[in-house]
């Protein structure tokens, strides 16, 4: 009776749906929906990619590139810079994400608009601001010499420390999110079993939430690497002749030699580096059980 | 045994929070300063950069605005923009919908493919860009400007997108179709009003990262397709006047309300997860 009926609703002619009859239709509607994307890539992301790549492989560019003792220095001002500001942004990332974990919905979501703030905010404003604060005449130079640690403005600015403070300013958002969701994911009743067990609140930290969080700290500290090593604006705006990273050196290449074949080597090099690190830290985030990320 | 309460606060004492506090706040002032100081600067009454102001002016703003240098720099930010978000928009939300539930051989690569552009460095971009725009004769306007943004920008888009497609259940879908709707009807009923919030998210993500881009604008600028950015990096490294600070200042107005955007977003829907679509 039942199957009568369904057989009157269908109309004559048209096939079931979910059958191999229905499914085409399904096939191509979807495969318009992902055309204009990988079109656009093709386009305007692969192309260019692979001319890039394929220009690096004239003129003996890498041999010529990577003897280049200016490449050389600015391959170990990159390695160092980055560290330095890894090593900084995860500390005080580690305090931030501290923080909002232990606060209420409420105050958590604000604070989270604090973090957010700078990540909004363009490099080069932010760049601006602390050039505004650590020059000769600024604010953090009158407070040092008011409460007396010296009698003469300090060169704040336009070095190494300056590139760091900058950075580390630009990379904190990325170290929190990490640190904070391997935090969150920490079981409550392990402090709480701990704590009826005699335990103090120091080793409670060192023994269960600091290990527990590790996974989190070193996929923060991989991300925040792999962002430091591109770093353009910063060493030139806040850093001085002797701080140029790696993307300042593509730059000179480029605009001011116009080798191509030897930026475009050196930009081969940054980015395998880089998805080296992007591979390792997917691996990392896959073995901390975090899915926040890709 | 009142301890066993589950309402129990965080496992750790108050002490330790006020500690905790302490050495924060200057982490936080570290964090918000920076930010904080722009638009005073840019409303000092003096020739000079200094914090804090001398006095309250709208001197500087009026010359930023009278200057016709910054103000086309304005217009070519945001002109970049507006492609980078139309783009951006189309391209990540077809994307999102295309993937959404459907598995096939080479998914991984195609979603791969998605989100390379996050990966790869601005500045590799750039010179890809830079060759690649001059190779095809497309050079000295705003349009490869903004093409390039759409192309940092619309993997934040598929994001979003995605994010808020991870409630839909496929078998809505299904049942749509079944019902007899079209593929048309289909994305306007079904989809268009679960992606919504995802796509006024991407759009903002998208515009921001336009917005605020740098290296690929230096790269391919010319007297007629300065940006914003691209006019402060110049100017800067010679000196740091007025009308860097105004613009500034422009810069963090607009980032502000895009970030109070997000938290009522957020806060209208309990998922702080939500606020960055990281992925790299």
């Amino acid at each position: 009776m039942s199957q009568t009926t369904l057989e009157r609703v269908r109309p004559a002619g048209r096939p079931t749906p979910g059958t191999s009859g229905g499914r085409p239709r399904r096939r191509s509607g979807w495969w318009l929906l992902l055309a204009p994307i990988l079109a656009f890539d093709a386009l305007l992301f692969l192309t260019p990619l692979g001319k890039l790549v394929g220009s690096s492989f004239s003129d003996n560019a890498y041999q010529r590139v990577l003897s280049d003792p200016l490449v050389l220095r600015s391959l170990a001002n990159t390695l160092t810079i980055s560290l330095a500001s890894t090593v900084v942004t995860v500390l005080l990332g580690y305090v931030i994400a501290l923080v909002l974990w232990r606060s209420g919905t409420v105050m958590r979501v604000v604070l989270f608009a604090v973090v957010l703030l700078p990540f909004w905010t363009g490099i080069l404003v932010k760049n601006f601001a602390w050039a505004v604060l650590l020059q000769d005449n600024g604010v953090v130079n009158s407070i040092l010499q008011a409460i007396g640690l010296t009698d003469h403005p300090i060169e704040l600015l336009h070095n190494r420390f300056a590139v760091i403070v900058g950075m580390v300013h630009c990379l904190l958002p990325y170290a929190v999110f990490p640190i904070f969701s391997s935090l969150a994911s920490i079981d409550d009743r392990l402090a709480l079993a701990a704590r009826s067990l005699g335990a103090r609140e120091i080793s409670i930290f060192r023994r269960i939430i600091l290990p527990l969080s590790a996974p989190g700290v070193s996929a923060a500290g991989l991300l925040v690497f792999i962002i430091s090593t591109g770093f353009f604006i910063t060493p030139v705006v806040m850093g001085g002749p002797g701080d140029m990273m790696i993307a300042n050196q593509i730059d000179y290449y480029a605009r001011q030699l116009t080798d191509f074949s030897g930026a475009a080597a050196l930009a081969v090099v940054l980015t395998v580096l880089v998805s080296i690190l992007v591979a390792v830290y997917q691996r990392v985030l896959k073995a901390g059980g975090q899915h926040e990320a890709l | 045994m009142k301890r066993s309460k589950t309402t129990s606060p965080r496992p750790q004492g108050r002490a330790q929070g006020r500690a905790l506090a302490l050495l924060s706040l200057p982490v936080f002032a570290f964090l918000v300063i920076p930010t904080a100081i722009v638009v005073p600067v840019a409303l000092n009454d003096s020739r000079y950069i200094t914090f804090p102001p001398e006095g309250v002016s709208l001197a500087a703003v009026q010359g930023f605005f009278e200057d016709h240098a910054w103000t086309t720099a304005l217009s070519a930010s945001l002109q970049a923009a507006a492609i980078a978000v139309v783009l951006g928009v189309l391209l990540g939300a077809t994307a999102a919908i295309g993937l959404h539930g459907r598995k096939f051989p080479g998914q991984p690569a195609v979603v791969g493919l998605i989100l390379a552009p996050m990966i790869v460095p601005t500045v590799v971009l750039a010179l890809a860009f830079y060759q690649f725009f001059i190779s095809v004769g497309m050079v000295g306007s705003i349009i490869p400007i903004g093409l390039a943004h759409a192309v940092i920008a619309t993997p934040y888009v598929y994001l979003t997108t995605r994010a808020s497609l991870a409630g839909l259940n496929p078998a809505l879908v299904r049942s749509a179709q079944s019902l007899g709707a079209g593929a048309l009807s289909i994305l306007r009923h079904v989809y268009l009003p679960v992606i919504l919030p995802g796509l006024v998210s991407g759009a903002l993500f998208a515009f921001s990262v336009s917005i605020d881009e740098t290296v690929m604008s230096l790269f391919m600028q010319s007297p007629s397709a300065t940006t914003l950015p691209v006019k402060m990096f110049t100017d800067i490294q010679f000196n740091l006047t007025p009308k860097i600070a105004v613009s500034s200042a422009v810069l963090v107005t607009v980032a502000t309300v895009g970030l109070l955007l997000q938290v009522i977003y957020v806060l209208r829907r309990r998922s702080t997860a939500r606020m960055l679509p990281l992925a790299v």
